[in-house]
């Protein structure tokens, strides 16, 4: 804590145009707070406080006339920020000053409401000026980072991120859970919209990142526990043993020719197109024990399938000339420590087999968009190939969601079936084809093509043939018609959703989804937020999307965590603070917090993770015993604020409603209303908190006790509050305190929610009048003097 | 009167230990149930003090006035501020009296 100074506070009235003297008697404003407690200067500045204001009001504070400011009147976010910088320049710390804008609390140039502005004036003032005795010095927090970071997932998003990474010479730890980086890319045939291949654009980004030192790839490795925060991850990553050396190992081969070791072809699709391990050595086509890396070579060490080894053999050991076989190598437990972490974990396929009606799984030319994508695997004969879209997308039976690139994945597969066989017909059975943007182009080029027809309609009935091929039945929905077709290969587009390693990292790092298994962000503002400081998402864990928005969003998300990489974070110091000789350990703030920021001390007391925190208040508004204040709006200088509301100013017939505003929705609305000349009525006092969620049940029970009739709480809308559940803990909290006024015989109606978007000035001005006249009709408060 | 804990409203302080309840009770006389909810084991040793009545964020309990106050539907209601309380005296006429209370002393 800081040696408390004595405030000593200069009030100075910015009355620009002579705006403010129009509007409130200044000549009795001024002597009237040029007495109160504290202030030691009070004053009005003629200009609004440019030029020889600025040199004076300088030369005031270092001469120690002051130590703190309340600037009452109209100042442009601009100008707060020039008076800030230029007073911090001559030492005057900026969380010292307190701003008081009379017009956003409804005074205006109304000369026959002059007496009472000006009584509401000073109401007002002497709000901010209980704020103002109450603020504290602060300076911002310097935790220690790690110029580390450690990305989970090799695929193409993960590629790109630890490039860009390494690209800003950060220490870069890739986890991947096979043998080798790719993902699943590095499985597909061809890529939209170029039709290039995708090793080319993977073989990229690998020569980039074989290029930098700083980054190192554990392979067939899995996180399992993380500890720490933001600036210092503790990330253990359980290493699976490779049975090979990756330094010694040339990926020569000779090994694979001794392997007594042999497997029939696996066939993952039952028409016999698999995803065959890419075979780096030429020589070698059968299957074995020890093999190649998948789905790249990248690293280029051979990888043993020790299950499948005969037992006692030790053949490739003996027949290896670089001496790389390590047979006997355990199991590795490691260590990172990392200033934050890369969440780009991918996707898996739909299971197909759940779409029953299509027949995947039980007939052999049914196959998967992702078993296509090895056209090459096809037998020459095909005449006649049926795309369904949507498999299992857009139905409420399997994915609710579109997967967004199966429409792009299946023009492309016509086209490249189109340009090895141009007689072959294909039939697109489609619900609506989603090309967005200039995927149009794709879709154009493949409708222009001879012998490709787009069907509006899914095949209802898919039967075997006796002549192997298949009979569909379809009715086409623009005609009208049922059609009877057949096929040779029957392709189901099936969709994305979130991978295995998606929902284990989930478990281990604590990460919220939403209800589809997607990692949950609040898309608008921070679009690669996890919901957890430090740790960021990209790619198709965060919902399906084509490569490019994967690479993108994983750049972004790359781009993000840089500032945790550096020696020291620097932490806004508006930070929550226990007072531990209150607390109790009932912990509910660390049930209630939206980022998990709160952690266990020794003693079992609640401990804020300074670095997770996002600063929202939640813990204060949910804290029971008053023991939580968030930095810069305290809970005492909140109270303070609300108790400085005096409603008998106005005649006891009149209502008078305290308004807490969110600063990031309801305030900025309000603002604009006072910008836009709304009549913002008399009665209304506003109190601007970081969060709604911030507002305690005793702030409300005070603003009642102390005489407003009517308290309204207004957040953000559902689902666009910044700190993802500001309004949820408002609103049960609101909840159990409209339970008890109706207990004590008040009505509940005197607390009221209400959620408003950044422009809903208008809506907010006419639900304060509507409030006002339900207040009016209800009567005083009880406890109105 | 005991205390009377509303299950609908009581979270069991989100089943800690120790319920906030029974860390603020003088004669140590609340408990959680085998349901995770508040439960006054002893109701005769209550001495209506009323600090569980105070503490309870979820407003989940109630005691009634003794006896030698008000009879059985007379109800006395605290609402916490933050350095105030108020509270709400309703006799068994349904006669309504409020009082207001500022505490001494500073918040910290």
């Amino acid at each position: 804590m800081s040696l408390k100074v004595t405030p000593k506070i200069a009030i100075f009235f910015a009355n620009e145009g002579d705006e403010l003297s129009q509007s409130v008697d200044l000549a009795a404003l001024v002597p009237r707070f040029s007495r109160a407690k504290n202030v030691s200067c009070c004053e009005v500045l003629p200009g609004g406080g440019a030029g020889k204001n600025r040199e004076d009001i300088i030369a005031k504070y270092q001469q120690g006339m002051f130590n703190r400011i309340l600037w009452v009147g109209r100042f442009s976010p601009e100008q707060r920020r020039n008076w800030e910088s230029d007073l911090a320049a001559a030492g005057l710390n900026p969380y010292l000053q307190e701003w008081c804008d009379l017009r956003e609390q409804g005074i205006y140039h109304e000369k026959d409401l002059r007496e009472l502005q000006t009584q509401k004036a000073m109401i007002l003032i002497q709000m901010s000026l209980a704020r103002t005795r109450l603020l504290e010095p602060l300076e911002p927090l310097c935790l220690p980072g790690t110029d580390a970071v450690l990305v989970v997932g090799g695929g193409t998003a993960g590629l790109h991120a630890v490039a860009a990474l390494a690209q800003a010479k950060k220490k870069v730890y890739l986890i991947e859970q096979q043998s080798a980086v790719g993902g699943k890319v590095a499985e597909l045939g061809r890529l939209y919209p170029r039709i290039c291949d995708p090793h080319c654009g993977l073989d990229f980004i690998i020569q980039k990142i074989r290029k930098t030192k700083s980054v190192e790839i554990h392979t067939l490795s899995r996180v399992v526990a993380v500890e720490g925060g933001p600036g210092n991850f503790f990330v253990r990553v359980l290493k699976a043993p490779r049975y090979v050396d990756e330094e010694r190992c040339n990926a020569c081969g000779e090994c694979r020719k001794v392997c007594p070791v042999v497997l029939p072809e696996e066939t993952s699709g039952p028409y016999g197109c698999q995803h065959a391990p890419e075979t780096v050595c030429e020589s070698t086509f059968r299957k074995c024990a020890i093999s190649p890396p998948w789905p790249l070579n990248f690293p280029t060490a051979y990888v043993i399938a020790r299950p499948l080894c005969p037992p006692h053999c030790r053949k490739c050991e003996k027949a290896c000339p670089s001496a790389a076989v390590l047979l006997d190598q355990p199991p590795t437990e490691l260590t990172f420590r990392v200033g934050a972490m890369l969440v780009t974990t991918g996707w898996d396929p739909y299971a197909l087999a759940k779409v029953e009606e299509y027949g995947y799984g039980r007939y052999p030319n049914v196959i998967s968009n992702l078993e296509m994508e090895q056209q090459d695997a096809l037998p020459g004969e095909i005449r006649e190939v049926g795309f369904i879209q949507c498999a299992g997308s857009r139905d409420e039976r399997h994915l609710d969601y579109c997967s967004a690139v199966c429409c792009s994945v299946t023009l492309k597969q016509v086209l490249a079936l189109k340009e090895k066989n141009p007689a072959v017909r294909c039939y697109i059975f489609y619900q609506d084809i989603r090309t967005p943007g200039l995927g149009e182009e794709l879709y154009q080029r493949v409708k222009a093509l001879e012998g490709v027809l787009f069907i509006r309609a899914n095949p209802a009935v898919v039967r075997p043939r006796q002549d192997g091929r298949l009979a569909l039945r379809v009715e086409d929905t623009f005609s009208g018609k049922e059609l009877d077709l057949s096929v040779d290969l029957l392709v189901l587009a099936g969709g994305l959703i979130p991978s295995e390693g998606t929902s284990e990292i989930a478990d281990v790092l604590k990460l919220p989804r939403n209800a589809e298994g997607f990692f949950e962000s609040h898309l608008p503002c921070h679009s690669e937020e996890s919901q957890r400081t430090g740790i960021r998402v990209g790619g198709t864990s965060r919902g399906p999307m084509g490569i490019d928005r994967a690479i993108e969003t994983a750049q972004q998300a790359a781009l993000d965590v840089l500032p945790f990489l550096q020696e020291t974070i620097e932490v806004t110091p508006t930070v929550p603070v226990l007072n531990l000789s209150k607390c109790d350990k009932c912990k509910r703030c660390m049930e209630e917090c939206p980022f998990g920021s709160f952690l266990f001390d020794a003693e079992g007391f609640s401990q804020v993770d300074l670095g997770r925190c996002r600063q929202c208040g939640g813990c204060m508004g949910t804290c029971p015993l008053l023991a939580v204040s968030r930095r810069h709006s305290t809970i005492e200088q909140l109270a303070a604020q609300v108790r400085a509301v005096k409603p008998s100013f106005l005649a006891r017939e009149e209502p008078v409603l305290l308004a807490f505003l969110c600063a990031n929705d309801a305030y900025p609305a309000v603002r604009r209303a006072a910008e836009l000349g709304l009549s913002i009525p008399l009665n209304v006092f506003h109190i601007t908190v970081p969060c709604i969620g911030a507002v305690n049940n005793a702030l409300i029970a005070d603003a009642l006790a102390f005489g407003s009739d009517g308290v309204l709480i207004a957040g953000c809308r559902d689902g666009q509050c910044h700190y993802i559940k500001g309004n949820q803990l408002i609103k049960t909290r609101g909840d159990d305190l409209k339970a008890k006024l109706q207990s004590m015989i008040m009505d509940p109606r005197r607390v009221r929610l209400t959620n408003l978007e950044i422009r809903d000035s208008r809506a907010y001005v006419e639900l304060i009048h509507s409030y006002l006249k339900e207040l009016k009709e209800m009567g005083p408060n009880p406890f109105r003097a | 009167m005991p205390p009377k804990v509303d299950r609908e409203k009581c979270d069991g302080c989100k089943a800690e230990n120790e319920p906030l309840c029974e860390q603020i009770c003088p004669g140590d006389l609340f408990t959680l149930g085998e349901d995770k909810k508040a439960r006054c084991r002893m109701p005769r040793d209550c001495w209506d003090c009323m600090s569980c009545v105070k503490i309870c964020p979820k407003g989940a309990l109630e005691t009634r006035v003794p006896y030698q106050i008000g009879y059985h539907q007379a109800k006395l209601i605290p609402l916490m501020g933050t350095n105030s309380i108020t509270w709400t005296l309703i006799d068994l006429n349904g006669k309504v009296e409020r009082f207001h209370y500022i505490n001494r002393g500073s918040l910290d």
